[in-house]
């Protein structure tokens, strides 16, 4: 029997049937995270109004921070998981399950006190002004309220796949968004309980999903449950996730601060409906780069391991065939953007001063998009192949290093075009590096046969 | 009732432990495993040897390490997809030691057998270790280095292999509670140390 991830399957069965069967699950998980995004922005952007998409673009990158502290916690536990799983020691993987438990509440409570105690300061300083603090802050609340379930669902989530139940976790991921999708436009167009009823939705739809991870782990049947004693928290368990968890945390972070110099420069150039704005482009980018990134995730395994068997034509088939599916996903991306921009506009807002707003700014930051699409997958090549540095670089040049200087630049001369200019150049400058170092390493790895 | 044994030797560098553990594997008749197990490893997943011999007894995490920082806030995928990884690379190596294991007595020295095998009945864990002068001299006579060398490159090989202990298992290395045995080899001598080795495992397995 061949087993799913076994080297004899990644050696030498089909490349493109082992692409689909790895690629699947995560692009499914992905397309629902981002269909979740996606449907709120939506739901709020006709059921509240145009303030209110600015609002709730104001409150992403402290969402995202949130969930950042959650994989501080979770990527590095699963990863210690995974490795003890392997050794067949469950004593200790239970032991990291409690602990789990444990840090996340603690995390969680910490991080909700302090958000509520300074709430309005954040969102101040995260680009709102006296029409979006409003609804920032009536959002914000709530979610805020709700984020120790948020950081022990994404971390039980994590670890659900770590202990070899990934199509659980992706259930888990898809019934939550459903939940939600249901939920919010109950709240807010039937109730009328406008943005704050989007909060309650994703918590409740969270809450419900967190209700049955607990009841898996409880059962006394699975190798991995909840134990007496396993809640006491071990100084090593601890060091340890939190230094695996440490860089994709400070990735994370990095990220969000990103966002929040974006909002701000939006705000000086362009007003609330400028930060709206943004949030909807990015709702939109954000679709076509997650399902790219599941491809590159379902890529990882196979070209890992020929690469490291030496069989480079499966690298290099892989690759190839990695790379045109993420750029027609992009291509499609950008296709839709240029050609009917004002539809897409139109799908989040009614309002024709947002929408007036969008349809350039879309135009211009989706301008390379074709091209990131090539891009997302070297730097994960990269990845695979144990180059964690090259990668990590890779995706910082997009992501910041390019992208803070244009952001600190273009708008002084451009206004608000100089903040759209400013993420179709980090696209192009990072892409030109991925080819680059791409086809440096090809030459040394087909050098040294 | 099957007989087989397993010892695992633990030890410092320098010290004596693999000569030791090749000795007394040679004069109990069963197989001795070092860094032949790399090349078994690398066999049997189809994956190149140098990959092993690169992870090999080496720590892979400082802060930014062996990184899963790529994937933005979703929590990431379980080991068994990432190859090139020193993780992935352990499981595969400790999944042969524990195949040899069970093909029969044999002896295992370093890669943490003795966490890997810890489920094992009977198995017999080993610290070797020595002064430092004895460790000094071994080490600038192998590598043919100065004594001042040798006590930068023991201090560093220290810390890589304590590191890599502790972080694939869930013990201490060199650590008295973390073995059965532990024996100075400066003491005795290498050729007495593997004598009192025998006599131990010969008691603890009713050979």
């Amino acid at each position: 029997m061949v087993q799913k991830g076994s080297p004899i399957a990644l050696g030498n069965e089909s490349v493109w049937s082992l692409l689909l069967q790895y690629a699947i699950p995560s692009v499914i998980a992905m397309t629902a995270m981002s269909l979740y995004n996606i449907t709120d922005s939506i739901f709020i952007g006709h059921g509240v109004g145009a303030l209110a998409i600015s609002g709730l673009a104001i409150t992403f990158p402290l969402m995202n921070l949130s969930a950042a502290f959650g994989t501080l916690v979770g990527v590095g536990a699963s990863a210690l998981m995974s490795l003890r799983l392997g050794q067949k020691d469950y004593s200790t993987a239970n032991k990291i399950l409690g602990n789990v438990l444990v840090l996340n509440l603690i995390f969680g409570l910490a991080y909700t006190f302090v958000v509520l105690l300074f709430l309005d300061q954040i969102l101040i300083f995260f680009g709102a002004s006296s029409e979006t603090l409003p609804y920032a802050r009536d959002f914000m609340t709530i979610i805020t309220l709700g984020n120790i379930v948020t950081h022990m669902y994404f971390g039980l989530n994590a670890l659900m796949r770590a202990t070899g139940n990934p199509k659980r976790s992706m259930y888990a991921t898809i019934i939550s968004v459903i939940i939600n999708g249901m939920l919010a436009p109950l709240f807010i167009f039937g109730f009328k309980w406008g943005i704050r009823g989007a909060a309650l939705a994703t918590v409740i739809a969270q809450t419900s999903m967190l209700i049955w991870q607990f009841s898996y782990f409880r059962n006394k049947q699975n190798y991995i449950h909840f134990q007496k004693g396993s809640f006491r928290l071990k100084r090593k368990i601890v060091t340890d996730s939190m230094s695996i968890g440490l860089a994709p945390f400070l990735m994370n972070t990095a990220g969000s601060i990103i966002v929040i110099i974006i909002n701000q420069n939006l705000i000086k150039h362009g007003g609330d409906l400028a930060v709206g704005a943004f949030g909807v482009i990015n709702r939109v980018a954000a679709l076509f780069a997650m399902v790219v990134f599941g491809l590159t995730q379902g890529m990882q395994p196979i070209a890992g391991y020929n690469f490291g068997a030496k069989q480079f034509d499966r690298v290099n088939t892989v690759m190839k065939l990695t790379v045109l599916l993420a750029t027609a996903v992009m291509t499609v991306g950008f296709l839709i953007s240029e050609i009917f921009p004002h539809a897409v506009a139109s799908a989040f807002t009614t309002e024709e001063d947002l929408i007036n707003i969008v349809v350039p700014g879309l135009r211009i930051v989706m301008i390379f998009f074709p091209i990131v699409g090539f891009q997302m997958v070297a730097s994960t090549f990269f990845q695979s192949i144990g180059m964690a540095g090259k990668a990590i670089f890779m995706s910082l040049t997009r992501q910041v290093l390019f992208l803070l200087p244009c952001l600190l630049i273009l708008p002084s001369i451009f206004g608000i075009k100089g903040v759209w200019y400013s993420m179709p150049s980090s696209d192009l400058l990072s892409s030109i590096i991925a080819a680059y170092l791409l086809v440096s390493q090809y030459r040394k790895s087909y050098v040294k046969q | 009732m099957n007989k087989d044994y397993i010892i695992t030797i633990g030890r410092q560098l320098g010290s004596g432990g693999r000569i030791i553990g090749e000795k007394v594997a040679a004069q109990l008749g069963i197989p001795f495993y070092d860094k032949e197990l790399i090349q078994i490893a690398a066999q049997e997943s189809g994956l190149g040897k140098e990959y092993f011999e690169q992870a090999d007894e080496k720590k892979s995490y400082s802060i930014f390490g062996g990184l899963f920082g790529l994937r933005g806030t979703i929590a990431e995928e379980p080991f068994s997809t990432y190859y090139l990884n020193n993780e992935t690379l352990f499981k595969i190596q400790s999944d042969v030691i524990r195949k040899l294991a069970e093909k029969g007595s044999s002896l295992f020295v370093g890669r943490c057998a003795d966490y890997v095998l810890s489920g094992y009945p009977r198995c017999l864990n080993v610290f070797i270790f020595a002064d430092m002068k004895d460790r000094i001299k071994r080490v600038a006579d192998l590598q043919k280095i100065t004594a001042e060398k040798a006590v930068d490159y023991i201090e560093k090989n220290d810390k890589k292999r304590a590191g890599y202990y502790n972080y694939f298992s869930n013990k201490v290395w060199g650590v008295a509670e973390s073995y059965h045995l532990c024996i100075n080899s400066s003491v005795l001598g290498i050729d007495e140390t593997i004598d009192l080795i025998r006599l131990f495992a010969s008691k603890r397995f009713e050979l």
